[in-house]
């Protein structure tokens, strides 16, 4: 049976809490629907539509989860019978966009586009939480790079674009960098963010772990993962363990301010839950950033281009290692500066610092501050979230290109 | 639950029934995975996983032109969801299936059997022991198996039926020496059975420790020994490379040392199976060979667009349209090749023993780069270690500059099955 709204999640609450199931911990149902458009020199050349839907349960210290969503699926799960647990309805999957309405013609070095769409619930005691997300737009580009926007996309939104062939290579060495707010979300998700998830605190794999309300910095930086930011991919009305969503503050003038957590970790670390997220129905839920939002007191009113030899205006990628403390940043697009002024496209390269290099290398904040289509999609031991971010423009000595 | 050949000819019969008298030709694949993971730290479990995955996906194609679409659920429902989600979105597009005429199955699948949760915890527990014991100093981090059995069905409308199982695991073990970035290791094999404790902790200690200290190496041109762990992620790359490349950045100088197929006949490699993608007998696909890139890996509607031979599709999942790529390569090894070998031909160069994250490929401009520990050799002895390096080229000279290969072969589960021994090639950038 199935509805617009889902129905009968109480009662099915309700029926599960008198089953007596050992060892439960709750119940997870999710929804998702997909499109992709496959695009060549901007015209759609073929499509790919599907549906999933999947239950999972936690008990007895395990996550056991199935396919389908159903009381035959679910009472499998929970080792009862099926006869015992009262009807329920996820909501109906809805209709795919089009495309063309939504974006009129695609630019033409964009090779697809895909459209999500997901909904989940989460059934804790005789509580029944339904969270909502919103819809997704991957675009892809020739390059394999994708970026991730809110649905839906816009042109004018596109992620740069790969390097001509003609690129500069960049001198090795320690240079003075300023990265624009898409480059700044990268280098916070994996200097701040990651490394405040709750697991790698407690297992000891973060630099930050016994670290809080420590100032890291001298750059008056406020960091907050905020899933409440329904503009940005990472969102969610409550986390995946049923915790309303709230802003956590993970730094606070540049001192460490907080930690995510799920419940698990929440408990160890003594702090509240409400970050957990599943990157499916198989997955547990874990500790992980959802949208990260930075600002700053006393940010310059434009981006100092001047004091900086190279602009960076997206990455690829960004790892921290958590042992030696080293952060590198992978350069897709950035231009060599001088006196101000955008001299040449450099080709791909690597920028390398440790962490308390980057920390205490941050100069400045200048406006203005932006949405950026990266991190995207966040991998964590191979599960994959989307997420989002928003920040300032920052200067940055103490990296060294190579 | 059901049996999986229930769940399975119910998805392909519902399919098959929302598409017949519809005027369009389709095919139906259905598949059915059923997983275990365990995960574990210093002091004992922290996860245990077990998963049923089931779905359909259906392409069609016809007057309006073709379409696919996909959805998991509980059998019968799912195929016939699929099957309407298909429909919709046909596009005008040739028509992607192949002839029944092609169709068939060769080889063998073999049977899995699900593993058994404790056995699985059992052999972790033993590898955790043997990793974190002993005066070495090397923490066992986390160590994560994954096992399963897969059982998958595809059916057209012009009567082609046939069915496939295959199984597989994988251990990771992320482990911290004494001093030094932490080190990330993977193992793979058909079966828990296979793998053996005593071996995988062996070279978990002797790798973790092999490159704790050391400054960052001069940016150069030299020669590298890649050990199959660092080799095997490159070879998948070079070949997602060469199945896309245009015919121009396929004609390139080839080293003579290279011997690398898709094995998807077996016995050779972990992932042999009986069909490939789109239902095409498996055969043994002769990539690089003799000096020369070997045959381009097609799907049935690539190798009627630009020529070639289909039997190169691959379908990591039921969510996805079969597509051209890899699914058991095999670098053959030299049997007389012995590490010590290898390294007396590289007198001054870089070992590179272990690899630090996934290769980044540039696939417009044809290259490639990924980390890893490496040892450095003057006059063939180790002369420095360097905790983390970065190879860099292009795939253009990795084709030229493979010197040798080893006999030490390895198998590892990535995006496809890949066996490789140690690979010796000339100059490539060391940063």
């Amino acid at each position: 049976m199935e509805r617009d709204q889902p129905a009968g999640l109480a009662e099915l609450a309700a029926a599960v809490t008198r089953s007596q199931v050992p060892g439960l911990e709750d119940l997870y149902f999710e929804r998702r629907a997909e499109s992709l458009w496959r695009l060549a020199a901007g015209h759609v050349v073929a499509r790919e539509a599907s549906l999933h839907e999947g239950t999972a349960v936690r008990r007895d210290g395990q996550l056991l989860s199935g396919d389908g969503l159903d009381r035959p699926v679910l009472a499998n799960l929970l080792g009862i019978a099926s006869r015992t647990l009262p009807s329920f309805s996820a909501p109906r999957f809805p209709e795919s966009p089009s495309l063309e309405h939504a974006l009129g013609e695609p630019p033409a070095g964009w090779t697809s586009v895909r459209w999500r769409w997901s909904w989940a619930a989460v059934l804790t005691g005789r509580k029944a939480v339904t969270v909502t997300r919103p819809q997704l737009a991957e675009v892809t580009l020739a390059d394999g790079q994708r970026a991730l926007f809110c649905w839906p996309p816009e042109a004018s939104t596109s992620p740069e674009s790969p390097v001509a062939q003609t690129a500069t290579a960049v001198r090795p060495g320690k240079v003075r960098v300023l990265l624009a707010p898409t480059a700044t979300t990268v280098l916070l998700h994996e200097l701040v963010g990651h490394p405040l998830e709750g697991d790698l605190l407690v297992r000891g794999a973060s630099p930050w772990s016994r670290r809080i309300g420590e100032r890291i910095m001298r750059l008056p930086l406020w960091v907050t993962d905020d899933p409440t930011r329904t503009d940005l991919p990472g969102a969610f009305s409550a986390d995946d363990e049923g915790t309303t969503a709230a802003p956590r503050p993970l730094l606070a003038e540049g001192v460490l301010a907080g930690a995510l957590a799920d419940r698990r970790t929440a408990e160890s670390l003594g702090i509240e839950p409400g970050n957990a997220r599943r990157a499916g129905v198989h997955s547990p839920p874990r500790p992980r950033i959802s949208n990260l939002v930075a600002t700053a007191r006393g940010t310059l009113p434009e981006p100092p281009r001047t004091d900086a030899a190279i602009e960076v205006l997206a990455l690829s990628s960004g790892t921290l290692e958590p042992a030696s403390g080293v952060v590198m940043l992978r350069v897709r697009t950035a231009f060599s500066l001088r006196r101000g002024t955008r001299r040449h496209v450099l080709a791909p390269f690597t920028l390398v610092g440790t962490v308390d290099a980057v920390t205490g290398g941050l100069l400045a904040a200048a406006e203005p501050s932006d949405r950026g289509a990266e991190p995207g999609w966040c991998a964590k031991d191979g599960e994959v979230v989307p997420t989002g971010g928003f920040a300032p423009w920052l200067l940055l000595e103490g990296l060294e290109v190579r | 639950m059901r049996a999986s050949g229930d769940l399975l000819m119910a998805a392909l019969h519902s399919a098959s029934e929302e598409l017949s008298g519809k005027g369009v030709r389709f095919e139906v694949f259905a598949r059915l995975g059923e997983s275990t993971r365990l995960s574990r730290g210093a002091s004992g479990i922290l996860e245990r996983c077990s998963s049923r995955e089931f779905g359909v996906g259906c392409r069609v194609s016809g007057r309006d032109g073709a379409g696919f679409g996909a959805a998991s659920g509980s059998g019968a429902r799912a195929g016939r969801e699929a099957a309407r989600i298909a429909l919709g979105t046909m596009l005008p597009a040739p028509d992607p299936l192949p002839p029944r005429s092609v169709l068939g199955a060769t080889g063998t699948s073999l049977p899995h059997d699900v593993p058994e949760s404790e056995r699985i915890e059992e052999v972790l527990g033993d590898v955790a022991a043997r990793v974190s014991g002993g005066r070495h100093g090397v923490m066992l981090v986390q160590a994560r198996v994954l096992a399963g059995t897969s059982a998958a069905a595809l059916a057209t409308g012009e009567g082609f039926h046939a069915g496939a199982k295959a199984g597989g695991t994988v251990m990771e073990l992320l482990v911290a020496p004494p001093e030094g970035p932490w080190r990330h290791f993977h193992f793979a094999a058909p079966a828990v059975s296979d793998l053996d404790p005593v071996t995988i902790a062996e070279r978990v200690q002797e790798t973790a420790l092999l490159a704790t200290r050391g400054s960052q190496p001069v940016r150069q041109l030299a020669d590298v020994l890649l050990a199959p762990a660092v080799a095997a992620p490159i070879v998948e790359a070079l070949v997602r490379y060469l199945t896309a490349a245009s015919d121009k950045n396929r004609e390139v100088r080839v080293s003579g040392a290279w011997h690398l197929t898709d094995d998807r006949l077996g016995p050779e490699g972990l992932l042999p199976l009986p069909w490939d993608g789109e239902g095409l007998p498996a055969r043994r696909i002769d990539l690089i060979r003799s000096g020369e890139v070997g045959e381009r890996l097609a799907t049935w509607e690539l190798a009627e667009r630009f020529g070639g031979r289909p039997g190169g599709a691959v379908r990591p999942s039921y969510r996805h349209p079969p597509a051209a790529g890899p699914a058991n390569l095999v670098v053959h090894p030299d049997p007389s090749t012995t590490q010590s070998k290898l390294l007396g031909r590289m007198a001054n160069g870089f070992y590179l023993a272990v690899p630090a994250g996934a290769v980044r490929v540039d696939a417009t401009e044809g290259r490639f780069g990924v980390q890893a520990a490496a040892v450095a050799l003057q006059d063939g002895k180790p002369a420095a270690t360097h905790p983390l390096v970065e190879l860099r080229g292009s795939f253009r000279r990795l084709l030229a500059g493979l010197l040798a290969v080893g006999a030490d072969s390895e198998s590892f589960s990535l995006g496809c099955a890949v066996t490789t021994p140690s690979l010796l090639f000339r100059r490539l950038e060391i940063v």
